[in-house]
């Protein structure tokens, strides 16, 4: 405890540092914009309150199909006059950077460093902007300094089509995605939910979320097909499969885990009231997921033949709320999520990995966040999961997961697209106890993790 | 020969005129879709915004609409919504379909003012006679009696308070540049500001 004083003026430093090196070593002339904001012509503000949490015209833009531009584009037209080519002049590509430094309360392990440093955390090349006049693609490749390799982050590819019915703004589209809600259009799912950003050295719980909460991500392929009615009425549906990354359900079927049989139907439906300078949405989203030759919390894995593979399955249904205050001087938003899941552990029951046949999970969040004039912010978020006592499939001393924790966090922005951000994360409670959760002396308040970190969108 | 000289004439003028007709019926289309589609999303149904950030149009000058949209074009009106949202989208707007949007907002049934209390009795005195102690002149003369506004003069009544209380607040500080509009606000103070909205607005 005697090293925190130290340690935060270290990390003040650091902080401090990389704001002067920013505000010294970029000329403003540079001022960087995304793809999005290269091809509407319009500022980062008109979408986002402060980046990525969407504003209503961003929701707009989202479930229009990333397609509204307003520069020079190249065209074609068949012998008919229908077009066969609309190309924006500029490719809408786009780089992301964040490069992080943490400092865990205690090393996760005897033989580790209780600091890590992150440069780059992570680096994203997109593809984000319109492909035709209805379609248009967000598309990320993402170098992962954890893992040292490349590959496909979040992907939404849209069709859409804007129509106006008896006065109605009607919005309709299909979405094909590979992370259940990253094609949802608030920030209160858990795609784009809260925290925005993490370190990567932090510890989870035995499970950190539902299925739909990032188990998920990246390694399906969906296609949904939704439709938004005067910016207010969501509804959309469609169904998942698995899509693998680096392996494939073609060959090799017994060395898969975690793979969907058939199909996993996934559905959304969400209402938003806007009204001066208020939105508020409320909303449901929820995915049935039988997963073949599952693995378990407690790292055990059945691996079966895909041709009749054992398979568990989880029902997830959440809640969702979002409330936003948004002026030139103040931003404030607020959003909310709870996700309840049903686990039928059949398989791992069978194959003596699990106490229980049928579980039961349970994750809620909820975060304010307040910006001064998009430039300097603070957010504050309380996260808990709970579900059953099940000591084989969670391998927990506790028999459970239970665990809540809490998030601060302070933002500046010097720039739209320049996120400085110092954030601190203290657990009150890790897989069941407060105290000695893993029966080696370990307390909950170990993971507590300072955090500070450089977000670049260009 | 003379008949056929009239005749080549009339026909010539009539492809004229029905080519021109053609070229306006399009942008007129153009403008209809731009409005009840992408215009839609912040300005509202027919212009009638629902969110304070963005102004009402229906019912608003064609004139303004026009000149405005050219001056986002063209940059020279720069206060930050302005550059935000404006630029980018008025930036591939032809003559044509700006004249058509102006056409079109203006045609919409406008929204009327909700004046009412002492504030807004207040506010109708400047807006009517003006507050020569602060050198402000009356609205009414360039806005008309019942701020509906007068070709490049915009219609105010009916208007999101928010946004025209942020309007005069940049006339005054020149944050939205208007040689008239500052010389008229420049030492008009809050209470005034509050009241005119008063008296104009509907929220």
């Amino acid at each position: 405890m005697s090293h925190r004083p130290r340690r935060a003026q270290w990390l003040l430093r650091i902080f401090f540092g990389l704001f002067a090196l920013v505000l010294t070593d970029l000329p403003q002339s540079a001022l960087a914009v995304p793809s999005f904001a290269r091809q509407t012509g319009l500022a980062c503000e008109a979408c986002h309150t402060v980046f990525p949490q969407l504003t209503p015209f961003g929701r707009v833009f989202k479930a229009s199909g990333y397609t509204l531009f307003n520069t020079q584009k190249v065209t074609d037209i068949d012998r008919s006059k229908q077009s066969t080519l609309s190309l924006s002049d500029l490719p809408p590509i786009s780089a992301m950077i964040m490069a992080g430094t943490s400092d865990a309360e205690k090393a996760n392990d005897p033989n580790s460093s209780k600091v890590s440093t992150d440069f780059p955390q992570q680096a994203s090349l997109f593809y984000a902007g319109r492909i035709s006049d209805n379609m248009g693609a967000y598309f990320q490749l993402t170098y992962d300094d954890q893992s040292g390799s490349i590959g496909i982050d979040n992907t939404d590819i849209r069709f859409a089509e804007v129509a106006n019915v008896d006065g109605h703004n009607v919005i309709y589209g299909i979405s094909l995605n590979n992370n259940p809600t990253v094609q949802d259009l608030w920030n209160s799912t858990p795609a784009w939910g809260q925290p925005f950003i993490n370190s990567p050295t932090g510890q989870s719980p035995a499970i950190p979320g539902a299925q739909i909460e990032g188990a998920l991500a990246q390694v399906v392929a969906g296609l949904t097909a939704y439709t938004y009615i005067d910016n207010s009425l969501y509804i959309e549906a469609g169904v998942y499969r698995s899509a693998l990354q680096g392996a494939s359900v073609a060959d090799n079927g017994n060395t898969t885990n975690n793979i969907i049989s058939g199909v996993a139907p996934y559905w959304r439906a969400a209402y938003e009231f806007d009204w001066g300078k208020n939105s508020w949405e409320f909303g449901t989203f929820g995915i049935s997921a039988p997963l073949e030759n599952p693995t378990t919390p407690a790292g055990n894995a059945i691996n079966n033949s895909l041709q009749n593979a054992a398979t568990d399955r989880f029902l997830d249904v959440g809640l969702d709320s979002q409330y936003q205050f948004i002026d030139d001087e103040n931003q404030i938003s607020i959003d909310a999520r709870w996700t309840h899941e049903n686990q039928n552990l059949e398989a791992s029951y069978l194959a003596g990995f699990a106490t229980n046949r049928t579980d039961n999970f349970d994750s809620a969040n909820a975060t304010v966040s307040y910006y001064w004039h998009r430039k300097v912010g603070a957010s504050l978020g309380l996260f808990t999961v709970s579900g059953s006592n099940d000591p084989l499939y969670l391998g927990t001393i506790s028999g459970n997961s239970n665990s809540s924790w809490g998030m601060a966090e302070i933002d500046y922005l010097p720039w739209l697209n320049v996120k400085l951000g110092l954030q601190y994360t203290a657990f009150m409670r890790f897989d069941g106890a407060s105290s000695n959760y893993d029966g080696l002396g370990r307390n909950a308040s170990d993971n507590n993790l300072l955090y500070g970190y450089l977000w670049l969108a260009f | 020969m003379k008949h056929r000289l009239v005749a080549i004439l009339v026909a010539g003028a009539c492809l004229a005129a029905s080519l021109a007709f053609a070229e306006d019926n399009a942008a007129q289309k153009a403008a209809e879709a731009k409005a009840t589609t992408t215009c839609q999303d912040c300005h509202g149904p027919k212009g009638d915004s629902m969110v304070a950030t963005f102004p009402r149009l229906n019912g608003q000058q064609a004139d303004y609409i026009a000149a405005q949209l050219k001056n986002f074009r063209d940059h020279s009106r720069s206060d930050p919504h302005a550059q935000a949202y404006m630029w980018g989208m008025a930036s591939q707007l032809d003559d044509s379909i700006i004249a058509e949007l102006g056409k079109y907002y203006a045609a919409q049934t406008a929204t009327q003012a909700q004046s009412g209390g002492d504030l807004a009795a207040e506010g109708k005195k400047i807006y009517l006679n003006g507050a020569p102690a602060q050198n402000v002149p009356a609205c009414a003369t360039c806005h008309g009696v019942q701020a509906e506004g007068n070709s490049i003069m915009p219609r105010l009544a009916g208007q999101h308070a928010d946004y025209l209380k942020k309007q005069l607040e940049a006339f005054r500080s020149t944050l939205r540049e208007n040689d008239i509009m500052h010389a008229n606000t420049k030492d008009m103070n809050d209470s005034q500001i509050e009241a005119l909205v008063s008296f104009l607005a509907n929220d």
